[in-house]
C-alpha cells in the first residue's frame, strides 16, 4: 500500500522534504502549536454548532413564549447530549486560541525572531491574531441573547463611529443599523465561512513559511554545535509530542467546559428593552476601558466631518495594532537571523515588551473604572504613567542582574580591562 | 576591388535605396496608424469593459447594504402619542405608574388612532422619570408634564439603553459605559464618555391622561 502510494504521490520525497523538519526542544515554542490545535477544536465543535444553529433573528414559538429563532436553536444544541460542553468548548477554544497566540507573539518578540529574513510571517501573524479577534466578536453575536445583542450594538457603534466611511462599512458587515433580520444571516456566514477560512490559509501559509524558513535556532545550539540545526525531526519524534500535547489541550478544555458554562444564554434572556450589564470577553476588556477612559469631551468636527469620543477610543489602539504591523520593517539589517536572541541581553528591548503589557494590563484595570472607584484623571496617569515607571524599572534590573555585554561579541581587549 | 564594383553601380543602387526608403516609410507610416487604431480600438474596448465591470460590482456591493424601510412600528413619536409600558406594551402608562425620584421606567409610544405600538426600533425607547417641579431646571420645566420628564433611552455613546438608576445622585446610568445623565437638567452627560445631552421628549397632561407633546427635541442615537 505505502510502495503503491509512493509511487503515484512520491510520498518519500515529501517525507525527506517536510518530515524530517527539525524542532528545536524548548517549552516556548509550544505556544503557537497550542494556537493551532485550538483553532482545530474550533473548527471540530463549531461543525457541531453550524449544523445545529438557525442563522435567523424571526420569532418562532418556543412553548409559550417567541423567541428569535437563532435564541431558540441555542436552546437546542444545549438540550443535545454534550450539547452545552461543545458549545463552552467553542467558546473556550477561542479563549484559548486568542491567549497563545499573544504569547506567542510575546515569545517572537522578546527572542527578537520577527527579524529579517521572518517578518513577513511576523505579518501574518498579527494578520491572523486580528482576524482571531474577529472571529470571537462575531461568534458572540450569534446566539443573539441580550447580552450578545448588546455586546454587537457596541461594536456596530464603534464601527459606524469611524468618520466619513463608517456607517457604510458598519451596515455592509452588520447588515444595516444591528439588528436587522439580516444581521444574522451575514455574522453568521462572515464567522462560519469567511474568516475560518482566512484563517485557515493564513495559517497554511505561516507554517509553510516557517518550513522553509526553519525556527530560529535555541542559543544553546550555538554553543553545542555551531552551523548545525538542532532538534528533534517532525516525524516521529515531534509528531508524538504534538499527539500527546493535542490530547492534553482537549482533555483540559472538555474539563473546563464542564466546569464552566459559557454564555448561558437564559440567564440574559433575548433582547428586549433595557440593556443588560455586560463586560466583554478578557481580550476586548483594555478596548473597553478605553472607552470608558475617554471623556465626552474628547471631540470635534474636521471639515464638517464629526469626530466623537467613541472614535478616539479605538483610534489610539488600532495605531498601535498598526505600528506592530510595520515596525520590523524599521529595523532594516543585511544579516539573516539564525539563533534566538536571549531576552536577558536586550534589555532595551525586553524592557519595553514588558512596558507595552503593563499598558494592557493597565488599560484592562480601567474597564474596572466603577467597581475600583478611581477617577478619570488617576486611571490615565496608570494607563500612561503605569508603564513608563515599570519599563524603566525592568531595564534597570535587567541591566543589574546582567551588566555584561555578551563576553563572545566583546573585543580581545575587553577582557583584560578592569572595569568589565 | 569591391569597393570599385560598388561605385560602378551607384546611380541604379541609389535610386533603388530611395525607392526603398519611400516604401518603409509609406510601410512605417501603415503600421503606425494602424498600431494607433489598434490602441484605440483597446483603449475603447478596455474602457466598456471596466464601466460594466466596475458598474456590476458597484451595484453588487451597493445591494450589501439593506435598505431602510420605515414601517409604521418604526415612526417617530408624534404629538398626541400615548406611551405604553416596554414590559407589558398592552398597558398604557399613566402619572401614577412614575414614581418619584426613584428608577426611570421604560416606554414606547403608541400611535391613539391606529393602534401601533412604535416598538419597531430601539430608537423610539423612551426613558420616563418624575420630579418635583422646583427641581426642574428652565430649559427642561417646559417640556414635563406634572413632574414627569421624557427622554430617549439611547445613549449618546454607543447606542446602549440608558436603562439603570444612579441612586446616590438621581441620575440616569448608562450599564454599558457608565456614562450618567442629569434628568432634570435636559439630560445633561454628568459622568462617562457620552458626547452630549439625552434627548429630551416634550409631554403633555390632558384630560387626566399623560401624552406625547411632541417629536425628540434633539437627533437621537449615537456619535
Amino acid at each position: 500500500m505505502g510502495k503503491w502510494l509512493d509511487e503515484r504521490l512520491a510520498l518519500s520525497r515529501l517525507y525527506k522534504k517536510f518530515f524530517r523538519k527539525m524542532f528545536p526542544v524548548h517549552h516556548s515554542f509550544f505556544l503557537g502549536e497550542i494556537t493551532l490545535f485550538s483553532f482545530v477544536i474550533l473548527v471540530l465543535t463549531g461543525i457541531f454548532l453550524s449544523i445545529n444553529f438557525e442563522p435567523s433573528i424571526r420569532l418562532v414559538q418556543v412553548g409559550a413564549k417567541k423567541l428569535p429563532a437563532a435564541y431558540a436553536s441555542v436552546q437546542f444544541i444545549d438540550s443535545l447530549p454534550f450539547g452545552q460542553v461543545i458549545r463552552s468548548m467553542h467558546h473556550w477554544a477561542a479563549s484559548v486560541f486568542i491567549a497563545a497566540a499573544f504569547l506567542h507573539m510575546i515569545r517572537i518578540l522578546l527572542t527578537g525572531a520577527y527579524k529579517k529574513p521572518r517578518e513577513v510571517n511576523w505579518i501574518i501573524g498579527l494578520l491572523l491574531l486580528s482576524f482571531a479577534v474577529v472571529a470571537a466578536f462575531t461568534g458572540y453575536s450569534l446566539p443573539f441573547d441580550a447580552f450578545s445583542a448588546t455586546a454587537t450594538k457596541v461594536g456596530y457603534e464603534i464601527a459606524a463611529s469611524i468618520p466619513v466611511i463608517g456607517t457604510w462599512l458598519a451596515q455592509l458587515f452588520f447588515g444595516g443599523t444591528f439588528p436587522t433580520e439580516h444581521s444574522i444571516p451575514r455574522l453568521t456566514a462572515i464567522h462560519m465561512i469567511w474568516l475560518p477560512l482566512i484563517i485557515g490559509m493564513l495559517i497554511g501559509a505561516h507554517v509553510l513559511i516557517m518550513f522553509l524558513q526553519k525556527h530560529t535556532q535555541p542559543k544553546y545550539a550555538e554553543k553545542i554545535a555551531p552551523g548545525k540545526i538542532l532538534g528533534v525531526p517532525f516525524w516521529p519524534q515531534q509528531a508524538l509530542i504534538m499527539g500527546v500535547l493535542f490530547a492534553v489541550l482537549v482533555a483540559i478544555l472538555a474539563l473546563v467546559a464542564g466546569l464552566f458554562n459559557a454564555n448561558p444564554i437564559e440567564h440574559f434572556g433575548p433582547p428586549g428593552p433595557s440593556t443588560p450589564n455586560v463586560k466583554p470577553d478578557w481580550y476586548f476588556l483594555w478596548l473597553f476601558g478605553f472607552l470608558k477612559m475617554i471623556p465626552s469631551a474628547w471631540k470635534f468636527t474636521v471639515f464638517g466631518v464629526f469626530v466623537g469620543p467613541e472614535f478616539i477610543g479605538v483610534l489610539i489602539p488600532t495605531l498601535l495594532i498598526l505600528f506592530g504591523f510595520v515596525f520590523p520593517l524599521l529595523q532594516p539589517s543585511k544579516r539573516k537571523l539564525r539563533y534566538v536572541e536571549l531576552p536577558s541581553q536586550h534589555p532595551v528591548r525586553t524592557a519595553t515588551v514588558i512596558a507595552v503589557l503593563s499598558f494592557f494590563i493597565a488599560a484592562t484595570l480601567a474597564a474596572y473604572k466603577n467597581g475600583l472607584g478611581l477617577s478619570t484623571g488617576v486611571l490615565w496617569l496608570i494607563v500612561l504613567g503605569g508603564p513608563l515607571v515599570v519599563g524603566f524599572l525592568s531595564y534597570a534590573v535587567l541591566r543589574a542582574i546582567y551588566p555584561a555585554p555578551e563576553p563572545a561579541q566583546a573585543p580581545p581587549e575587553a577582557d583584560a580591562s578592569p572595569g568589565d | 576591388m569591391p569597393n570599385d564594383d560598388e561605385r560602378t553601380g551607384a546611380p541604379e543602387g541609389e535610386r533603388l535605396e530611395d525607392d526603398a526608403r519611400a516604401e518603409q516609410a509609406d510601410a512605417d507610416e501603415q503600421e503606425r496608424l494602424i498600431q494607433r487604431r489598434r490602441f484605440l480600438q483597446a483603449s475603447v474596448g478596455v474602457t466598456v469593459a471596466l464601466t460594466v465591470t466596475g458598474l456590476s460590482a458597484l451595484t453588487v456591493t451597493g445591494s450589501l447594504k439593506p435598505i431602510a424601510k420605515i414601517t409604521p412600528q418604526q415612526e417617530p413619536p408624534a404629538s398626541g402619542d400615548l406611551l405604553v409600558h416596554a414590559e407589558d406594551q398592552t398597558k398604557v402608562v399613566q402619572v401614577s405608574d412614575v414614581q418619584k425620584d426613584t428608577k426611570q421606567i421604560l416606554c414606547y409610544p403608541k400611535n391613539p388612532k391606529t393602534g401601533v405600538v412604535k416598538s419597531g426600533t430601539d430608537n423610539n425607547l423612551v426613558l420616563l422619570s418624575r420630579f418635583d417641579a422646583s427641581q426642574l431646571g428652565p430649559d427642561t420645566a417646559p417640556h414635563a408634564a406634572e413632574g414627569v420628564v421624557g427622554y430617549s433611552a439611547v445613549c449618546t455613546h454607543l447606542c446602549c439603553t440608558v436603562s439603570d438608576w444612579d441612586s446616590k445622585n438621581g441620575w440616569f446610568l448608562c450599564p454599558c459605559h457608565h456614562s450618567q445623565f442629569n434628568p432634570r437638567e435636559d439630560g445633561k452627560v454628568m459622568a462617562g464618555p457620552a458626547p452630549r445631552p439625552l434627548p429630551l421628549l416634550p409631554l403633555a397632561y390632558s384630560n387626566g391622561q399623560l401624552t406625547v407633546a411632541g417629536g425628540f427635541l434633539t437627533s437621537i442615537g449615537c456619535s
